[in-house]
């Protein structure tokens, strides 16, 4: 237990050294009045993506700034879910700023359970004019904006899905190129599958992993989403699909692959120990940077072609203020400051953040200079797959209300296929006839 | 055996004395009432309803109490996971009972070096279980593992035991096994202190030999606390959650997903509450009527009826 005499000395400390730094800066001390937040505790919570994790790094200046105290978590990604899924559901107050989850956007926002922020960006005196909400995609806003049109969530990344190779002096050295169409992703993990190295790699996410697949085999998850919810999932399009994704990851994949986490993905990208994978591009990004042992090797290019065309998947997470959260104007304080143009411009500048959400972060020459990465322009690649995804609607499967446990299906079936339980045909029957149980389950009229 | 001796008359000192006892013991139950029955009374009442707090007026809808029984009887994920639980219950409890045994066998010896050993065996048990799932993630990830990687130096790569369809659920009772068999060598050693010495030394004298002497004689003596230590191991597994929420998540595929954690995905992936919490009830069921039968068949057994 901390003694009062220490605690009572480090406050003392503490302010000495504020004095100390407010005399050097030149700043005359902070009134009262001039810190509207000053002694509030705000608890910030979203899963461990590249964005929440470097914000951290600056929040000792948000509350310098304010005053404010923040407790922040970043789980996660299923933990993450799971967790304030409950929280949200019991319109708890322990939590003042919350990330939506893309996958629970249509269920986390029609049940009421997020606070409209219109009121905050057209109050001049909460946000300036020049924040420009305007400025973040809006094909991100749109995912984040309620049925009354009112928007719930600032959207601080855009995740397109890519492809890297690591080893693409392997690739080289076998005589092909960066694969664009799936035949050539075949060609490409077969001759690089050896030595140490898989020729291919996926995350265990395969409810995101698979449905790119799946398009570009002529399938989607539901039939017609969001009108029309009848699962898809075992039709030729689909079976055929699981059948070849599955393939690429059990013959090609490394050891355990089934139990691969997003960050082993990036790890073993990052040592050299896989080649070829198709993933979220903030977790492929990564294999640039100086501490990758692939760092000179390897390349990057679109989610290539299947049969019926080119489907790269998307996400977008935002902040946004839960219905509970009781001191509203500091949670949009917190959100306003991470989401400023220059919060975002520095995490690209400082921390080489590779997936903003603003227009003119990413238009910038600093960002397009960062993503030049041995000779590819990937901010390019990142432009043109948001671009494919704004032109039609094929995103859409995933944000109806009953995606989440579609998506733990597809995971399954694709599980039982690769750890050789069943054929891809047996396990996608099964999943469609479980998905049609859980649909019903929800209340869904199929 | 019934006795037959007339129940003497309750005086009014006695009566008076259990009031007294009675109103000593009516808080307490009041507060079991309160914290134990009154949530499962509730976890049964939304059993009956489709309710998911993401549509309002669902957790009181009571238009058809028995959907979601008849659907999980129906559901045949359901249905699996009841087996994959049988198959890691009953794996587990004969584990741990025979191990647990064997070591108390070899521990009971007066010995200031076997009484050490007893403190060591105990360690895994008294781990938090996040942290023993943890250390078995790590033993059982081919990336990072020092057994895995021992093996593939070796020459002898074994891949991946928890994303095998074929391996996935032994990987995880040799865990549980790990973590749990020191509980029943505990109560197992205690039993074994307090056999008498004479039936031992008589049948000595009489020529048993070690097997019969187990057998015949120590075995009928610690049979209940074996008994028991299986029923509370039986118990715990059905419980079973940190190593499968961390080894496997259920999979590959449903291989390993147990009743237990195809409840929590039912309610904490989806939302089902209601659907959840009737497979609770039924687990709750199953629970009760297992230790009772044990219960009784034990009883039976120990008194000789």
């Amino acid at each position: 237990m901390p003694s009062f005499r220490n605690v009572s000395r480090r406050h003392v400390l503490k302010g000495t050294a504020a004095l100390g730094a407010l005399a050097l800066t030149g700043k005359a001390p902070a009134r009262a009045g001039s810190k509207p937040f000053q002694g509030v505790e705000l608890n910030v919570s979203c899963w461990s993506a590249p964005f929440p994790k470097l914000l951290q790094t600056y929040l000792p200046e948000f509350e310098e700034l304010t005053g404010m105290k923040v407790n922040y978590d970043t789980p996660g990604f299923l933990i993450y879910n799971q967790r304030v899924d409950l929280e949200l559901s019991t319109k708890g107050s322990s939590f003042d700023v919350l990330n939506i989850t893309f996958i629970y956007v249509d269920r986390w926002l029609r049940a009421g359970w997020f606070a409209p922020l219109d009121s905050f960006i057209k109050d001049e005196n909460a946000t300036p004019k020049d924040w420009d909400t305007d400025d973040f995609l809006p094909a991100a806003r749109k995912i984040m904006s309620g049925k009354d049109g009112s928007l719930y969530g600032i959207p601080w990344t855009c995740d397109c899905y890519m492809a890297a190779a690591g080893r693409y002096d392997l690739v080289e050295k076998a005589g092909l190129k960066m694969p664009e169409t799936f035949d050539d992703i075949e060609k490409v993990a077969a001759a690089t599958n050896k030595d140490g190295v898989a020729g291919f790699l996926g995350d265990n996410r395969h409810g995101w992993n698979f449905p790119p697949y799946l398009q570009g085999f002529g399938g989607n998850v539901f039939r017609n989403p969001p009108d029309d919810l009848m699962p898809a999932l075992d039709t030729q399009e689909a079976i055929a699909a699981a059948d070849f994704y599955s393939h690429l990851l059990r013959d090609y994949g490394p050891n355990g692959v089934l139990s691969y986490s997003y960050d082993q993905v990036t790890a073993a990208l990052k040592q050299g120990r896989a080649n070829y994978a198709t993933e979220g591009h903030i977790f492929l990004m990564p294999a640039a940077d100086p501490d990758s042992k692939s760092a000179k090797t390897v390349r990057y290019s679109m989610f290539p072609k299947g049969p019926a065309g080119q489907f790269p998947g998307f996400a977008t997470h935002a902040w946004g203020i839960p219905v509970g959260a009781k001191n509203k104007a500091a949670s949009w304080e917190f959100i306003k400051w991470a989401m400023s143009k220059s919060m975002m411009m520095r995490a690209v500048t400082e921390k080489g953040y590779s997936s903003p959400s603003r227009r003119s972060v990413i238009e910038s020459p600093e960002f397009k200079k960062r993503l030049m990465l041995n000779g590819n322009d990937v901010a390019e690649i990142y432009l043109k797959t948001i671009e494919l995804v704004g032109k039609s609607n094929y995103m859409d499967y995933r944000i109806v209300s009953v995606f989440p446990q579609v998506d733990t299906l597809i995971g399954q079936a694709m599980e039982r296929i690769v750890s050789k339980q069943m054929s891809a045909a047996e396990s996608m029957k099964q999943a469609q006839s479980s998905a049609i149980a859980n649909l019903k389950r929800a209340g869904i009229r199929l | 055996m019934q006795r037959s001796v007339p129940r003497p008359a309750v005086s009014s000192i006695d009566r008076q004395e259990q009031l007294a006892y009675l109103s000593g013991l009516l808080p307490a139950v009041l507060l079991l009432m309160v914290l134990t029955l009154a949530p499962a009374i509730y976890l049964f009442v939304v059993s009956l309803t489709p309710g998911t707090p993401t549509i309002p007026g669902s957790l009181t809808d009571f238009s058809d109490p028995t959907q979601n029984y008849v659907g999980a009887l129906q559901d045949q994920q359901f249905l699996d996971s009841v087996w994959v639980q049988i198959k890691l219950s009953v794996s587990t409890v004969i584990a741990q009972v025979l191990l647990g045994l064997g070591v108390a066998l070899l521990l009971h010896r007066r010995s200031r070096f076997l009484q050490a050993l007893r403190t060591v065996f105990l360690i895994p048990m008294v781990l938090p279980p996040i942290v023993a799932a943890l250390i078995w993630k790590i033993l059982y990830t081919p990336d990072i593992s020092p057994l895995h990687r021992l093996l593939a130096a070796l020459g002898a790569p074994v891949s991946s035991l928890i994303t095998n369809a074929d391996t996935a659920l032994w990987a995880i009772a040799f865990a549980d096994t790990w973590e749990w068999f020191p509980f029943t060598m505990l109560i197992i050693l205690a039993a074994l202190q307090v056999v008498p010495d004479e039936p031992i030394e008589a049948a000595k004298v009489d020529g048993a030999g070690p097997l019969q002497l187990f057998w015949y004689v120590i075995l009928p003596f610690i049979r209940p606390a074996i008994v028991v230590a299986a029923l509370f191991r039986l118990i715990d597994s059905i419980k079973a959650f940190p190593l499968i929420y961390v080894l496997t998540s259920g999979g590959p595929g449903t291989a390993t997903q147990v009743t237990n954690y195809y409840a929590f995905t039912q309610a904490f992936n989806y939302a089902y509450w209601g659907y959840a919490s009737a497979i609770a009830v039924m687990l709750t069921a199953g629970v009760f009527v297992l230790s009772w039968v044990i219960g009784r068949r034990q009883g039976a057994s120990a008194y000789g009826r």
